[in-house]
């Protein structure tokens, strides 16, 4: 079943798509969708400390691992990506972002 | 979690716990400004003296640069409670890398106070680590 929910977008990592403080609509139970923004579960740091969740762009399937999925971020300076932790699991693809809903003023 | 009806903050950061921080960045370079002071003071060459003076300056900015990302992206409030004289550490360390310390001077006593402050920083960011 498809289920909507409403996130906010913290950070830098995914500019010029992307802003601190956008409002998304994101899709749950749906299939990944390869090219679109995804919001992700990465996971645990070396230190096994657990990461927030993230908002990533799904790029394809990992080449190595047909069942997993290849994330990247829009700002090539900044943020975590499957070039640092990996190809994610399926399950670990939590919703497909939608649209954009507001964006701060300013 | 994900719901329509409360906004699930999702994170876009590159400064994630999982970020790559390591005060041997600063050490290494205040290594060079020190090395610098040292062949500077066997040497008379002015063009030398001259590259090196750059290139110390050089090094002791990128000093402060890491010093000040370990300062700003890896401590955190909890850290400053826990070590109250973490913010003078850092205040001092890159001072002790600017123009009143190792970027102005080629004094090698300066450059071994700026590696102690540097090590009494690497060894609170250990122990945080362990944490």
């Amino acid at each position: 079943m498809i289920r909507p929910a409403l996130v906010r977008v913290r950070g830098r990592s995914m500019l010029p798509t992307y802003r601190d403080g956008d409002i998304l609509l994101v899709l749950r139970g749906v299939r990944p969708r390869p090219g679109r923004a995804h919001v992700v579960r990465l996971p645990p740091d070396t230190s096994g400390r657990p990461r927030p969740l993230s908002v990533k762009r799904v790029t394809g399937p990992d080449p190595d691992a047909a069942e997993r999925w290849w994330v990247d971020s829009d700002n090539p300076a900044e943020g975590v990506t499957s070039f640092d932790v990996g190809s994610l699991p399926a399950e670990a693809i939590l919703a497909v972002v939608a649209r954009l809903v507001w964006r701060p003023l300013g | 979690m994900l719901s329509l009806f409360r906004i699930t903050d999702v994170s876009a950061h590159c400064d994630l716990p999982c970020g790559v921080y390591d005060p041997a960045q600063a050490r290494i370079e205040a290594e060079s400004v020190k090395m610098i002071c040292q062949k500077v003071a066997d040497n008379d060459d002015p063009d030398f003296r001259v590259r090196a003076t750059i290139i110390k300056e050089q090094r002791s900015e990128l000093v402060k640069h890491h010093l000040w990302v370990l300062w700003t992206d890896y401590f955190k409030p909890p850290h400053f409670e826990k070590y109250p004289n973490l913010h003078t550490l850092f205040n001092e360390a890159t001072k002790l890398a600017g123009a009143s310390g190792t970027k102005g001077e080629f004094d090698e006593s300066v450059a071994d106070q700026l590696l102690a402050k540097i090590e009494e920083i690497s060894t609170i960011f250990w122990e945080t680590k362990k944490g």
